[in-house]
């Protein structure tokens, strides 16, 4: 394959969605006052177009054992197996939003194109995230995800709030950007180049430096995951951003947040650069801590489920400690179980938030105080938030715990014993936050006025409905997930 | 292909998936709700009685292999370790499914008595049925967490929608301490799983492997988790809120299924795959037998709730189960089996029939009843079946179950079988005299109408007293299939 063909090849997934992107934005100077509903279907075929894309370099995959379909830009841009998981997930995050955030767009007739333009631009960007091996460009992808997300966000500003949740998102997302590339800078000083995968040959030469970086890198990567300390975000973009749009930034940020430390740490600085590995569990640590603590008082659903999102984004940095062998010399599987983690997070979040969105729409409040009662008046709405929350609170035995007790067992597996036991606590309070809103929602009495949920588009429903059900379906199918995880884990390094 | 233990613990579920869709907006809809959920409780009572029981009883001292019944598929492989879909039922399990699943049935005609968001009764109540009946069938550590895990959320609801005044605070220590108990599971899990290297999450790993560090962990987190599943002491005090506040209904669920699963867990976890501390700590075990049994018995006779009395009852009977676990001989554990089996049925009765008194009687205290045999005879019968059973009385249940726990812990334990068995009088005294202050002294005029039993009342209770009498007649059938369970236990104690 020639360096032509090699680059189209590489580039085709995002290629397609930024392409689509800009077709959706010139229908819509052209044609201004088409339903919202075509730039939707736009959108979709482009996600599907992306995925069909990523079926035909997973074609070309088949006939390379090393599992890198594609490595062109000298090494700095590697289309493996790793990147075609991320891009799928990318993809079909942004597939189930196109088709539940209809009530957000229809607060925004005429911005609807640009809205699908800003959902496909940032899942390619996403997509760039995980195949990036080169500093340049991954700050590059990194800073255009964030931009476009923020864009998101302001565009369907609902509440006064909205703008200015945006705006805090910006600043956070962007201190944590800053953190990146001054990191990213200072290995770049003291290596003489872009490539990631130099630091650990350069990182005896000056440790001090090193360290540094790593430490600015990995610190401000974990802002965009959404752990402690720079998490804030997460909660005011959960609260004061229409829940279908919340759920996507949440998911998409998540998505490229685990990507690029997956790709920094474990691609790029590996086993013989110690700081991260010892600066991730102390993030994780404080991370599991703090946000499973604050979900017991929290006192909104959206707060509630921000904080569930925190806590598991740190929950899944134990998977990413576990890269290596075990105790018993057995490979431990981590990446297996953070990419695993990874897909079961992302799509929990969608659904929850698809279930608030239908509850919007329905003119239910966002106060775990306006859900008392709330089986008694819908006991559809009731399950599906049942089943959701559950998954992202790690409740037994959803997708969410299963995903859990990987974790916790690759980690103990790998000499975090320690870190395994705080997450098996962190658990229990994230399992006894999600129970506490369970009794609201069952046990309390509260407004008697039954509604339905049929004021949201059938299709919006349908979806949210399977991504809840996925909760359930995924522990009976966890084998099709952890197969492709372990495969998509295996190019790492 | 053998579906059996399927059918037995996805038969509920069913049914659950059914009964959400029915509405439920009056009478009728309400009767074809809870029909449905007793369809789908009595398929697995009858699967598990015909199809398992039954067949294994017949087979004398053949029954109760785990080879008998059982299923497995590889769940997940791509990882640390492989996870299967193990579902097996020697011995121990095939009674103790028979009398979960005749508790299940007999609570889904106790739910003629909920009028009030039927629908969601029965569906939670189907839920914990299939979580009961999975931990029961489980072989593998993944799959019995997730079993024991679906049991919590559930019941926590059934605990604090449907019972009483203080049914909030009684279902919150419930959840705090069922989920300090799931976690512990999950830590033991993890111990197995990463200690045993065999890359396999099954329960009967290779035990050459663990370093003694990790299997005394293993055995003390096990241990901690069941002991509160249990309800024994000083991890009681969950139980006796829950069973005093919960509805006659849900109560009897928790006292007649909900402690049997800790004893379970001990027996099959604690005990076999971590047989060496499990002998080395043996006094510890016994010891809190001992406490136990005397906190139970001493402070039922100082509860005025009757409720309270029996959530008493039952930390004194955990504390038998607890001594023959501690013995570890083979007989002890046969009657710790029996006597599990008995005490679920005994317990569910006394919660029934108390339920039924303070229905009638519009109080909970002891002391404010009196004289109902004269309005309540059949009720006051099926009191004394239980409470006799309970005590041990010959030709039910619990006698062959309290006499094996004894003879066979005596020889390991001299003292503490005398000091429990000593403690059985004090049990025997408290329920003669809960006997005679409800039931017996003189007619109380406030309780001159208070009617017998109804037909609801005799569907509910007559399966029990059968049970009861057919474990006390024919607990020798019953005892080879048993032993055959128990076997793996001793032999992995004594290093076989």
């Amino acid at each position: 394959m020639n360096s032509t063909h090699a680059m189209t090849l590489a580039l085709l997934p995002e290629a397609m969605l930024v392409g689509i992107a800009v077709l959706s934005a010139i229908i819509a100077v052209v044609r201004p006052g088409l339903r919202p509903d075509v730039h939707r279907w736009i959108a979709c075929i482009g996600l599907l177009g992306s995925l069909a894309a990523c079926a035909l370099v997973l074609l070309g995959l088949r006939q390379h054992p090393s599992g890198i379909a594609v490595n062109v830009l000298s090494g700095g841009f590697v289309v493996d197996s790793f990147a075609l998981f991320i891009a799928i997930l990318a993809c079909v995050t942004a597939l189930i939003t196109c088709l539940i955030s209809d009530s957000a767009v229809r607060t925004i007739p005429l911005r609807t194109s640009a809205y699908y333009a800003l959902i496909l631009v940032s899942t390619a960007a996403v997509e760039a995230i995980a195949a990036e091996r080169d500093m340049i460009t991954l700050f590059v992808a990194l800073a255009a995800m964030l931009l476009c997300l923020v864009a998101l966000g302001a565009l369907v500003k609902t509440n006064p709030r909205g703008a200015v949740s945006s705006f805090e998102h910006l600043i956070e997302g962007g201190a944590g950007l800053a953190a990146v590339l001054y990191g990213l800078v200072l290995l770049y000083g003291t290596t003489r180049s872009t490539n990631l995968a130099v630091v650990t040959g350069a990182a005896s030469g000056a440790p001090g430096a090193v360290a540094l970086g790593v430490a600015l890198a990995v610190l401000g990567l974990c802002a965009m995951f959404g752990v402690f300390p720079l998490r804030q975000w997460v909660g005011r973009v959960a609260t004061n951003i229409p829940a279908g749009t919340a759920g996507f930034i949440i998911a998409a940020s998540l998505i490229a947040g685990g990507a690029a430390l997956a790709r920094v740490t474990i691609s790029g600085l590996g086993p013989d650069v110690s700081v991260w590995r010892w600066l991730v569990p102390i993030v994780a640590a404080l991370g599991l801590g703090y946000s499973s603590l604050s979900s017991l008082r929290e006192t909104t659903v959206s707060r509630l489920i921000g904080q569930l999102v925190s806590a598991q984004a740190a929950m899944l940095l134990l998977g990413l400690l576990a890269f290596g062998n075990g105790s018993r010399g057995f490979p431990a599987y981590g990446m297996t179980a953070f990419l695993g983690g990874l897909g079961i997070t992302a799509i929990a979040i969608l659904a929850a938030f698809g279930v608030l969105a239908m509850l919007q729409v329905a003119g239910i409040g966002d106060r775990i105080e306006d859900m008392r009662g709330l089986a008694h008046r819908s006991a559809p709405a009731a399950l599906l938030l049942t089943v959701s929350l559950g998954t992202l609170a790690g409740v037994p035995p959803l997708a969410g715990f299963l995903s859990r007790a990987l974790l916790i067992s690759s980690a103990a597996d790998t000499h975090y014993g320690w870190l395994a036991v705080l997450a098996t606590g962190a658990t229990l309070l994230t399992v006894i936050a999600a129970v506490r809103l369970f009794a609201t929602l069952y046990a309390d009495a509260g407004d008697e006025v039954p509604f339905t949920l049929g004021a949201t588009p059938l299709v919006s429903r349908i979806v949210a409905s399977a991504a809840c059900i996925a909760g359930v379906g995924l522990v009976v199918l966890i084998q099709p997930l952890l197969a492709v995880a372990t495969a998509g884990a295996g190019t790492l390094r | 292909m053998n579906v059996i233990l399927s059918t037995i613990i996805w038969a509920p579920l069913l049914f659950a998936l059914i009964a959400v869709f029915l509405p439920e907006r009056n009478d009728e809809e309400r009767t074809r709700v809870r029909t449905v959920a007793l369809a789908g409780a009595g398929a697995s009572f009858f699967v598990t009685t015909f199809f398992a029981i039954l067949g294994q009883i017949g087979l004398g001292p053949g029954g109760g292999l785990a080879s008998a019944y059982q299923e497995n598929h590889t769940w997940f492989w791509n990882f640390l370790f492989q996870a299967h879909y193990d579902l097996v039922a020697d011995g121990i399990t095939l009674p103790l499914l028979v009398v979960v699943t005749t508790i299940f049935g007999c609570a889904m005609f106790h739910s003629w008595k909920v009028h009030e968001r039927v629908r969601l009764y029965v569906v939670l109540m189907l839920l914990v049925e299939t979580g009961v009946n999975g931990v029961l069938c489980s072989s593998d550590f993944v799959l019995f967490a997730a079993f024991w895990g679906l049991l919590l959320v559930p019941m926590y609801l059934l605990i604090r929608i449907y019972g009483g005044d203080g049914a909030r605070r009684a279902a919150a220590w419930f959840a705090g301490f069922q989920a300090v108990s799931l976690a512990l599971i999950i830590a033991t899990t993890v111990i197995v799983v990463v200690e045993a290297g065999n890359q396999t999450s099954d329960m009967t790993p290779d035990l050459t492997t663990f370093s003694i560090t990790a299997e005394t962990v293993g055995f003390w987190l096990s241990f901690i988790a069941f002991a509160i599943a249990m309800a024994i002491f000083p991890v009681h005090t969950w139980m006796i809120e829950a069973q005093s506040k919960a509805s006659a209904g849900v109560a009897t669920v928790l006292s007649g299924t909900m402690l049997m699963l800790g004893a379970y867990g001990m027996m099959r976890i604690s005990l076999i795959v971590f047989p060496v501390p499990a002998h080395y700590y043996s006094f510890v075990i016994t010891g809190l037998a001992v406490v136990g049994a005397f906190w139970g018995s001493i402070g039922a006779l100082r509860q005025d709730e009757l409720r309270r009395f029996i959530g008493y009852m039952n930390v004194a009977q955990m504390s038998l189960v607890l001594l023959a676990i501690g013995a570890q001989t083979s007989v002890a554990l046969v009657g710790a089996v029996l006597l599990l089996a008995g005490q679920g049925f005994a317990s569910a009765m006394l919660t029934l029939v108390s339920g039924a008194v303070e229905e009638r009687t519009r109080t909970t205290s002891i002391r404010a009843m009196g004289g109902l045999v004269s309005q309540a005879p059949r009720l006051t019968g099926f009191y004394l079946v239980a409470a006799a059973s309970i005590i041990g009385i010959p030709m039910l249940a619990g006698f062959t179950g309290d006499f094996m726990v004894f003879a066979g812990s005596f020889p390991e334990h001299r003292i503490a079988t005398v000091l429990v068995m000593a403690s059985v009088i004090v049990t025997t005294g408290g329920l003669v005299w809960v006997a005679n202050r409800v039931f017996f002294g003189p007619v109380r005029d406030q309780f001159a109408r208070v009617r017998d039993v109804t037909l609801l009342d005799l569907t509910v209770l007559i399966p029990l007293v059968g049970a009861v009498l057919l474990f006390g007649v024919r607990a020798g059938a019953v005892v080879p299939v048993i032993t055959n369970g128990v076997l793996e236990i001793t032999t992995r104690i004594t290093g076989g």
